[in-house]
Formats: C-alpha cells, structure tokens, sequence
C-alpha cells in the first residue's frame, strides 16, 4: 500500500512524460541527426556527423539572431509596459467586472492568430481606413507607412502575444494582500520621491534610447522624451508602497510573463513575414525559408538548435539575475 | 523577514510557469522536426508506394497502357491563383464543369494551391516523391526549369500519349521537344506568360522601363518576385545581358544589381502571387508582375481611381512556360491524361486563354478566339506581337548545382 502511494506521483507523470517523449524529444533528436548530415536536394543527404556546421551557421546567421532578440525583446519590454498597467487595473480596480475583463484580454485567442496578423495588413494599409484619413487631412506626409517596417513587426508580435504577458502579471498581482499596502502605508510610505523620478528617467531613457537604436534611428531625441516621461510616470504615479510591497511579490508574473512572451517572440516568423520587408526578416524566417524554399534541411535544423540554446542560456542568465532582484525586493 | 518567507511560494510556480513556456516551445520545435524528417530518404518507401497506388488507384492507374477511363474517378488538380477560367459570378469553373459532364470526373481544383515553384515543391511534392510514395496531386502546373528538375529527378509519370489524340498533336511546333522533354510525353504546356513591369498608372503614369525597380522615388511602394528568374532576369535585361546566356560573372552582377535595391529598401515585399493583393491595397503601385494577373486578377478600386496596367519594358522581359505534369505514382494517373487531352481541344483551351489572358499553346485557339471575338486579336497578352517577341527572352537552363547555389545566393538577397 506504502509503496502504491509512493508510485503515484510517477504514475501521474507518465503521460505527460509520455507525450514529451513521442512528440518532442524523438523529433529533437531527429532534427539534432538532420543538421549533421551533408549533401544537398539533388543528390540526396549523408550522415556525416558534420558539426562544423555549427560554427558555419552562427557565423553567418548572427545578424539574424541578434535581429530576433532585439524584436523580441522589445515586443517584451513593450507588451510589459502595457500589460502590466493592465493587469494592475483588473486586479485592484476589476471589481466584480474582473472576469469580464480577463475575458477581453484572451477574448482576440479566438480568432486566429493568422487572421489577426492579416487583418492589421488591411487595417494599416498604406491609405487604409487609419492611415488614409490622417494622410487626406495632411497630418501625415503620403509617404508614411506602418506596414513593411520593423515597427510593424514589433507590434504585431507585441499584440499577438500581450495575453501570455498579461495574465501571469494578473495571476500575481491578483495574490498581493492589500492589508500590506495598508500596513506600509501607516508605517509612512508615502509617494517615492526623488527615487521614482531618477528610476523613471533612467528605465524611460533606456527603452526609448534602445526602441530607437533597432529601428535604426538617431536615439538621443527618443532617448530625452523616454527619460521625461518615465520621470513623471516615476514622481506621480508610484508609490512607494507599491515599490516595496506590490512590485515585489508581482516578480514572479513578471518573470513569467516575459518568458512567455520572449519565447515565442523570438521564434516568430509571421509577423515579419506579413509585416515586415526583405530587411526585417528573423531568424524564424531563416529556419522557414531554408526549410521550404531552398530544403537546405541541414542547416534549418542547425539554426534551430542554436536559437534553442541561445534562448536557453539567455533565460538562466535572466533567471539569476531577476531571481536576485527577487531576494533583494524580500528583504527591504 | 515575514516577507521573503511568504515569496518562496511563488518561486515554486514561477518554476512551473518557466517549465511551461520551455514546453510549448518544445511543440514548436518538434512541428519543425516533423518537416526536416519527411526529408529523410528511406528505404522502405518503394513497398508502401506499391501497396498504397494498388489500394488507392481508379480503375486504370495500374497499367499506363491500358485505356482510359471513360467516365468517373477524381483528379486532384493543383494551380495557381487565376489561371483557370471562371463565370461572371467568380463561383464557377466552367471549362472544368465542362470537363466533370463528359466524362463523369469529379475535379478537385485547388486554386492558388501554387504561389511558388521552390515552395510548392518544398511542400507538396519533395518529401513525398523523395520516399517512393504518391503526392495527393494528380495534375500539378509547374514552370519550364521546375519541370526539368522533377524529369532529372525522375519523379514524372510519362504522358501515356497513345490515349491523347489531343497530345501533342495539338501542342504548336516550338514547344515540341524541348530540352527537359525531348519526347514531349513529360510536360503538357498550360500557358506562356512574360514577365515585366505592372503598375497603377494613376499613380505613376506611363513606364516603359526597367530601370523604373530601381527608382528610389518608389522606394516601399513596388514588390519584387521571389521567383530568381524573373527578377534577376529583369535586372540581367536591364544591365544588357541577355538572361538565355547568362554566365557566372553576369549572373553575379545582376543578383548584385537586385541586392542593392533591396537594402536601399526599394522593394516593399518580395512575393509570390500575392503581389496582386498587395497592388489591390495600394500599397504596392509597381510590380514585376506576370502579364495576365493584371487584367484577370486586380479588380480595379473605382473609389480610389486605381488603373492597372501591364507592360513588356523596353529592355525586354522574361517568356516562361508554365506545364501540366502529373507527379510520379499519381492516383488518378488516367483521370489526368483525360484532363490533358480534353485541354488540348482548341476550343477548351481558347475558352481558358480568353479569360486568364496567358499565351496559349495549343493549336487552333487562336483561329477560335478571333473567330469568337475579332477584337481579341489586338490583346497583346494572348497575342503578343512580333516587335513584343523580339524583346522576350526566355532564362537559361541550370546545371543541378547551379540551381541550387543561386537558389542559395538569391535566398540571401531576399533577406534569408
């Protein structure tokens, strides 16, 4: 009986394991065997255990790769800055519309992420029904456009993925006991001056000042509007409560949410495609087009596995520092 | 101190939460790995094909000798977008109803399955043939060199041509034995087409040259294709080289030619047959663009004042085939030589020809359409003049490492 009780857990995990067994780990290593092999479409492939191929694809790959974090990054920075308002906003403020509200920010899941992609092509159209009207009133010159730019493609993925940024920042905050906030309050936590306003200045100046530098443009203007108005959202809008108490304990869902969000924002490849131009291509474009196009299957399956272990290293770095931050927040 | 103790909690579904996302990535990557497999040659392929065409196969596929079926079965017939005649209403196919009246075959007619020759055979037929066994098409319609790589890979049925009276008979005198198909029994001609300079000419008045892809004027407004022979054709044409002579060195130059203007940002997109909607929208006012898609696939916007035209550029512009071919151990091997062979009645090809507006290669539509319609004769789509056929050029064959080392290099140039 001991000993049935003991198995549970395992029996419990067998089908999961099961799963990952059949349909991910037997593929990776298939797909690990395919970048070995040397040869092309007419002749056929070998195996020939070429690992040089590793070293061959990041070398001549890394601009997209380095492209492809930049974007996801920023899509990640971008969709923080706006789920995390929103999040706040339904957890503190939902009140009894909060199920409705959550409901609205997965409700876009129902429609496919295909069609959503097409549909911003038809929305932001060069003289579609947003950008014709403000280019008629001459508000915008006749040669602005939103799609077939970087910034479309930022905001695409930024769109596409803002639930997974969301709800874990919803599921976090949503645990914050407000007896603490009123507990921080009477022992004099007050408005966070000047700290809120240096803080806000300098995360503002930096995401602006790097927004600006992927999409190729002179940062310093970018860099000074970022820096102000990170400065005011720090002097008026944060508290010091929410720094010690909320902040804090919503780590988790930060955490959380911007690896759910990274993760697929750096392997997208169709929000480029729909959005983008020749030039804003990324590394899920690569892998795709040598797969379909010109069946370099070798190389596809390499670039995978480096933009796996790329990834992979780039959330234990992540991880050691947020879980840092983490220990620090906890103990002030 | 209470406090840090409280975060250990969330720390265990943080975890959880990293675990989840690294899973869904996981799927991500085993669909991709499902791809690269199918590319895998196998040996056990040859005795499943067998099993599979003899279980599948309609009443004749067994034999090529034997007759065709007089009535019934199914062809899976891939195309690309526009290239099949359709009524007023745009919710019929008449030539193929046509077709299922006579001889009792239902068409599956899959209209735009095609938006590209690399991806198409990337797709639907690379893994599939690669492995022995069927592809799920019947009839597919491929461009000049894409059938020279399938006939060199071997992965053609012959064109049972003792039960087409139609075929090649009918088929005109310069494409019979051409060099991919020496015996004419591999590829059945569907179109000819060229490629040259589309554009809205309420935007952009009359054009008349190439060197109008390279105008920084147009700079995000025009598309480029992502077939290398027309648009490295068209850069080959505008530096002077004549791209059926192509060598290495011009080659070269021509791609550079095209890669300049890509990271000058002169091309919006590089498309396959979407180019027309991206036309449609407007965002696009120039495109290297196929002779009949202008008039048979954009719809002008009367609002917006939109005016489409098609021109073959001063410098010249590419002729290309596009062929019926029937993918080896296809199903439905006899249903398609019926299809071939009732194409190749003037009539049914006339009735195709005058609407998706492409060169047509069989014998007698022309006298047809004329006699149907005198004024079609001026439409230089369908007729293209003697002074036009002059200025077309046709690219040159590719040796199999060729192909696939531009087909590397154009990659690059479009930005993979």
């Amino acid at each position: 009986m001991r000993v049935s009780r003991r198995a549970i857990p395992y029996l419990l995990l067998l089908p999961g394991i099961g799963w990952l067994i059949l349909f991910y780990l037997y593929p990776a290593l298939q797909l690990f065997l395919v970048s070995l092999w040397t040869g092309n479409i007419t002749d056929g492939y070998q195996q020939t255990f070429n690992f040089g191929i590793y070293a061959e694809g990041l070398s001549e790959y890394s601009p997209w790769i380095v492209r492809s974090a930049a974007y996801g990054g920023l899509a990640t920075i971008l969709a923080f800055l706006l789920g995390y308002p929103l999040a706040y906003a339904i957890a503190f403020k939902g009140g009894r519309y909060k199920n409705l509200l959550l409901f609205l920010v997965i409700a876009p899941f129902f429609v496919s992420f295909l069609l959503r992609t097409i549909s911003w092509k038809i929305i932001l159209a060069d003289s579609g029904i947003v950008l014709g009207p403000l280019k008629d009133v001459g508000l915008l010159g006749d040669d602005f456009r939103i799609l077939a730019t970087p910034a479309a493609v930022i905001a695409g993925i930024t769109y596409n993925l803002l639930p997974f940024m969301t709800l874990p920042l919803y599921v976090a905050l949503e645990k914050v006991d407000f007896r603490l906030l009123e507990a921080a309050r009477d022992l004099y936590a007050g408005p966070w001056r000047p700290g809120g306003t240096i803080v806000g200045a300098i995360v503002g100046g930096a995401i602006l000042a790097l927004a600006a530098f992927v999409l190729d443009a002179e940062p310093l203007i970018p860099a000074a509007v970022g820096a102000a108005i990170g400065a005011a959202v720090g002097t008026f809008l944060i508290s010091e409560a929410f720094v010690r108490v909320t902040w804090p304990m919503s780590l988790p869902g930060v955490f959380a949410g911007s690896l759910l969000t990274f993760i697929p924002a750096v392997g997208d490849f169709i929000n480029a495609e729909l959005l983008g131009n020749p030039r804003t291509q990324m590394i899920g474009n690569v892998i795709q087009g040598r797969f379909l196009e010109i069946a370099d299957y070798p190389m596809a399956s390499a670039l995978s596995f480096i933009l796996m272990a790329a990834i992979i290293v780039g959330v234990l770095l992540y991880a050691r520092v947020l879980g840092t931050e983490e220990l620090t927040g906890g103990r002030a | 101190m209470d406090e840090s103790v409280k975060l250990d909690k969330p720390v265990t579904r943080r975890t959880f939460l990293v675990g989840g996302s690294l899973a869904g990535f996981a799927a991500f990557l085993a669909a991709c790995g499902t791809q690269g497999q199918t590319g895998a040659p196998t040996g056990r392929a040859t005795a499943t094909a067998a099993a599979t065409s003899g279980a599948s196969a309609g009443p004749t596929t067994a034999a090529t000798e034997a007759p065709l079926p007089t009535g019934g079965g199914a062809l899976n017939f891939a195309n690309w977008v526009g290239y099949m005649d359709m009524s007023d209403d745009e919710e019929h196919y008449p030539t193929l109803e046509k077709f299922t009246a006579e001889t009792a075959i239902e068409v599956n007619y899959a209209d735009g399955a095609i938006d590209s020759n690399e991806t198409f055979f990337t797709s639907d037929l690379q893994a599939p043939l690669q492995a022995g066994l069927p592809t799920e098409w019947d009839i597919v319609v491929v461009t000049d060199w894409m059938v020279a790589r399938l006939a060199r890979l071997g992965w053609l049925e012959t064109i049972n041509t003792a039960a087409t009276p139609n075929f090649p008979a009918n088929l005109l005198q310069q494409y019979i034995g051409r060099s991919f198909d020496p015996d004419t029994n591999l590829s059945a001609p569907w179109q000819s087409g060229m490629t040259g300079i589309g554009f809205d000419k309420a935007v952009t008045g009359d054009l008349t040259s190439l060197a109008v892809f390279w105008d920084a004027t147009y700079a995000g407004r025009m598309t480029y294709l992502d077939e290398l022979r027309d648009t490295v054709g068209l850069a080959a044409l505008k530096l002077g080289f004549d791209p059926a002579t192509l060598t290495e060195e011009q080659w070269q130059q021509s791609l550079a030619e095209v890669d300049t203007a890509v990271k000058a940002g002169i091309p919006r997109q590089i498309t396959g047959n979407y180019y027309t909607e991206v036309m449609a929208s407007g965002d696009a006012v120039i495109a290297i663009a196929w002779s009949g898609d202008i008039t048979s696939l954009l719809q002008p916007d009367q609002t917006r004042r939109q005016d489409f035209q098609w021109v073959l550029a001063d410098e010249g512009g590419m002729l290309w085939t596009d062929n019926m071919v029937i993918p080896k151990g296809a199903a439905n091997k006899g249903q398609a030589e019926l299809w071939i062979d009732f194409y190749y009645r003037p009539e049914n090809a006339a009735a195709v020809a005058a609407w998706v507006n492409y060169v047509c290669p069989v014998k007698g539509a022309a006298e047809i359409l004329i006699a149907e319609d005198p004024d079609i004769g001026n439409n230089q789509l369908i007729f293209p003049t003697d002074e036009m056929t002059g200025r077309l050029h046709q690219f040159r064959s590719t040796s199999a490492d060729e192909e696939q080392r531009w087909a590397e290099e154009f990659s690059r140039v479009l930005g993979l």
